[in-house]
């Protein structure tokens, strides 16, 4: 049975696990860095492409995630300095937020 | 050579000041760390006590934040105190929030549901204003070590956070 939870314990695991993500290959995807600093996503903006990797890095000394708003997906709890990442799909959910933090908002932008 | 001088500076200041100081910007560096520690550690044990008695989902992440937050901000701390050798220093104020504390905590284990949620969220707000106000008005324009007043100057940006986030708690268990 596939239950809520462990749907979307398989969907942390996938975005935790960038050895799964290395070497990819996807030809012409990009990874788009965002910083967590300050309480705030550097750039809280993003255009991405559908095949493209987000990377979110940690920069502030307490502990954040990037947590879809409808729940989908999620980086996990990054501690200082750690990173998690993302492949965009067509399904990717857009909008998102710091589950410590509920004002530390971003928002992701598919074009093309 | 410039680090053994603000050990040493920072030194020479908690050993000749601590009798004069009055108000908080009369505090040290090493009282101002002191308060710091002292403040995080009540944050950290208000926080307990709502995930013990509150079954509010916004009070039970806000809690889950605080403790996570201050416990966070007191590692760097310590982390900072230990790189320059020294021990953060009692003082009037650090003794007063813990005689404060113990009596908020004495009156929030007596509360149960709506009750406490409420006591909570309005101590939240009304303590992370009062936190910002005195490291915003009297420690970072006080504060000799830069990297002291840096982590203070961190500090209150994850303050001010709470302090939102607090108030948007309070408006939900209202």
């Amino acid at each position: 049975m596939t239950t809520g939870i462990s749907r979307r314990a398989a969907l942390m695991l996938a975005v935790l696990s960038p050895t799964l993500l290395a070497g990819r290959g996807w030809a012409g995807s990009v990874v788009h860095d965002v910083a967590m600093t300050g309480l705030t996503f550097d750039p809280a903006l993003l255009k991405v492409a559908v095949g493209d990797t987000v990377r979110w890095t940690n920069a502030d000394f307490v502990p954040h995630t990037a947590t879809a708003n409808d729940q989908t997906w999620t980086t996990g709890t990054l501690k200082q300095g750690e990173t998690g990442e993302m492949v965009i799909t067509a399904k990717t959910s857009l909008d998102y937020a710091c589950d410590f933090h509920p004002h530390m908002e971003g928002k992701l932008l598919i074009e093309g | 050579m410039k680090k053994s001088l603000i050990i040493s500076l920072l030194c020479s200041l908690a050993a000749t000041l601590p009798a004069l100081a009055e108000t908080p910007a009369d505090l040290t560096d090493l009282q101002m760390a002191h308060v710091g520690y002292v403040a995080d550690n009540l944050d950290i044990q208000y926080g307990h006590l709502a995930l013990a008695l509150s079954t509010t989902p916004a009070v039970r992440e806000f809690a889950t934040t605080m403790i996570s937050d201050h416990s966070a901000v007191n590692d760097q701390a310590l982390a900072l105190l230990a790189k320059l050798g020294a021990q953060p220093e009692d003082n009037f104020l650090s003794q007063a929030l813990n005689a404060g504390g113990v009596e908020l905590v004495n009156k929030f284990s007596a509360l149960r549901g709506a009750e406490f949620d409420l006591a909570y969220a309005e101590n939240e707000v009304a303590y992370h204003k009062a936190v910002i106000g005195i490291v915003e008005n009297d420690f970072i324009p006080n504060i000799e070590n830069a990297e002291l007043k840096a982590l203070y100057t961190q500090g209150l940006v994850i303050f001010k956070e709470h302090l939102t986030h607090a108030e948007a708690m309070l408006a939900a268990v209202k």
